[in-house]
């Protein structure tokens, strides 16, 4: 007790003192804004003396050149020449700091994600259980001040291994903000979601990306090799942008975009026009169009080439409360040959609310979505769908996520309506 | 005083001295209501840029002042006053959405980088000298020669419809 007796009584007295002077907030408020008013007006006075005189002077000097301004009691107590000394080490270590951050070529930068899946539906012939979905990877890289090095690289698991995809390999050259050229293989830039999301699951709201424009999908073209122009037109408050592309279009497999070649001579071209209104901060709007002759593996007696007109529209409400995305898209075939024509539409609409409480972790969102292909259709194999998914998105940390959503869907009027649980935890690293 | 008496004692003074803590005003609390600059390089050839064309420059939508000078954008980094302005202001995004919304701009490929990050005002100033087309968000009233400041709306830091504040 004798020991402890001193340190109750010293703790009791500095307890007095900061009791003393926190007691009214307001004048350690007051205290606090005098003392950055002075450190404000110390920063000024060094600014000053720094572009009167380039060279550092002596510390003896900078100290005598410091006008009668009142000085802390700390400043008086140190040596007279060690403010300007640490003033030069930190003035060296900041300039050191501007070098490292000047730009250097290449600088490449790596970003991953990755998902991990769980599945349980009441559908006939399928089982639960769990898999891993794709680990992406995404390089980019610019190699001067104006040419740049995208990269896009997917591991994906099959029942015997693992299969690697490239998704896109882009080197773009940017002439301005009106005008950036670049050839490789892109996310087809149609709609929204194509180029907005990529493969990054952590990146979108929900699970799984809606049916149309699903990876492994044909509904649309989900990617496409060649050029592409892009960039912003001059368009006062409508913020208009712009995508123009030329390349291969369909492959043989119409999933794919023919990586090592076109399989006729016809070339496929994309235009896309969005508008991102000034005076509406977080709205997008935009119209695409798709243009491509495919040319089918096997010829029937009503031959295997046809004429592909895409249109597209999309909505979107790019922010949190609420997030609103809205696609619509029209796929036109005609046979070259007998020049039937048939028109595959699709659309989702999908609403999603970031919660104010929680720290703003949890987001609920819902999704509609419709795919009709009819009977007469030539190219497609049956891709009808109407669904709904209603889920919860639960942000971990600012990097990783988890999901739950329940689904409901259906394929063919003729067909039961499937029923499943779905989660998934997503990252970024 | 016994055991259990000191114990009581040493508790009470830990929790004293806890709320104290925890109740004092930071720096960053008590600092508030200063004018948020936006500084170029002096050479950017640009004087004035109303408050969505300094939204288009932050999210990245405008990446050049003109063509053969593009955008270089610092930010101060978490808990400074200027990015908290910033990001209430003219991002309208929490921290979190800060981060993801650069994480996935540079994913679609629309940039190759994101802001620069910068500890100090020494640090930013010294990269708002050195760099051409940089643009950062200072405290007006820690103004330095040297550079230059932009009307945003056609008000400079001060005036009294100023939107960065």
């Amino acid at each position: 007790m004798r020991r402890r007796l001193p340190v109750l009584v010293m703790m009791l007295f500095t307890a007095g003192a900061a009791g003393a002077q926190s007691s009214p907030p307001l004048d350690q408020a007051e205290q606090v804004r005098i003392l950055l008013e002075r450190v404000q007006q110390l920063e000024k006075r060094v600014a000053e003396l720094e572009t009167r005189q380039p060279v550092a002077p002596p510390p003896s000097e900078a100290a005598t050149n410091v006008p009668t301004a009142p000085k802390p009691a700390m400043a008086e107590a140190a040596p007279p020449s060690a403010p300007a000394e640490r003033h030069q080490h930190e003035s060296a270590e900041t300039q050191a700091t501007v070098r490292q951050m000047e730009s250097r070529y290449p600088s490449l930068q790596i970003r991953g994600f990755g998902d991990v899946d769980f599945s349980a539906t009441d559908q006939k012939g399928t089982t639960s259980g769990f898999n891993l979905g794709q680990l992406d990877l995404h390089l980019a890289s610019a190699l001067s001040r104006k040419v740049t090095y995208f990269g896009e690289l997917t591991f994906n698991a099959q029942p015997t291994g693992y299969t690697v995809e490239v998704e896109r390999s882009i080197i773009r050259y940017d002439y301005n903000d009106y005008f950036k050229l670049s050839f490789g293989r892109y996310h087809t830039p149609i709609g929204y979601w194509n180029t907005a999301f990529h493969h990054g699951a952590w990146l979108q709201t929900t699970i799984s990306r809606p049916d149309m424009i699903r990876i492994g999908g044909s509904f649309i073209p989900v990617h496409f090799v060649g050029f592409l122009a892009e960039g912003n037109i001059p368009s006062g408050g409508a913020g208009l942008s712009y995508n123009f592309g030329v390349g291969n279009g369909r492959g043989s497999i119409i999933s794919r975009p023919g990586d090592a070649g076109d399989n006729n001579n016809n070339r496929a071209w994309v235009a896309n026009l969005y508008s991102r209104p000034v005076k509406l901060y977080g709205l997008q709007l935009g119209i695409s169009l798709y243009r491509d002759k495919i040319t089918l593996p096997v010829v029937t007696a009503t031959g295997n080439q046809f004429r592909e007109w895409i249109s597209a529209a999309h909505i979107v409400w790019a922010k949190e409360n609420p997030e609103f995305l809205a696609e619509f898209a029209n796929v036109n075939h005609k046979n070259i040959l007998t020049s039937a024509t048939t028109n595959n539409q699709a659309y989702y609409v999908q609403i999603g609310y970031r919660l104010p409480w929680f720290e703003k972790t949890l987001k609920p969102y819902y999704r509609f979505e419709h795919t009709h292909t009819p009977l007469s259709e030539q190219v497609f194999t049956n891709q009808d769908l109407v669904g709904s998914i209603l889920g919860l998105r639960y942000d971990i940390t600012n990097y990783a996520s988890f999901k739950s959503e329940y689904r409901n869907t259906r394929r063919l009027p003729t067909e039961p309506r499937v029923n499943g649980a779905f989660f998934q935890t997503d990252f970024t690293f | 005083m016994n055991a259990t008496s000191k114990r009581v004692v040493t508790f009470l003074w830990t929790v004293l001295w806890a709320s104290l803590a925890l109740h004092s005003p930071s720096i960053a609390q008590t600092s508030r209501g200063a004018d948020i600059a936006v500084v170029v390089n002096a050479d950017t050839p640009v004087a004035e840029l109303s408050l969505s064309e300094v939204r288009k420059v932050l999210l990245g939508e405008r990446q050049y002042w003109n063509s053969k000078l593009p955008v270089v954008l610092l930010i101060r980094a978490p808990a400074a006053r200027e990015r908290d302005v910033v990001l209430r202001v003219i991002y309208q995004m929490s921290e979190s959405q800060f981060k993801q919304y650069w994480v996935a701009k540079i994913f679609r490929a629309e940039a190759a980088s994101p802001p620069r990050i910068v500890y100090s005002n020494d640090m930013q100033y010294e990269l708002l000298t050195a760099m051409p087309g940089a643009i950062a968000f200072v405290d007006s009233r820690n103004m330095r020669p040297g550079v230059k400041v932009l009307r945003v709306d056609g008000h400079m830091p001060g005036d009294k419809d100023y939107p960065l504040r």
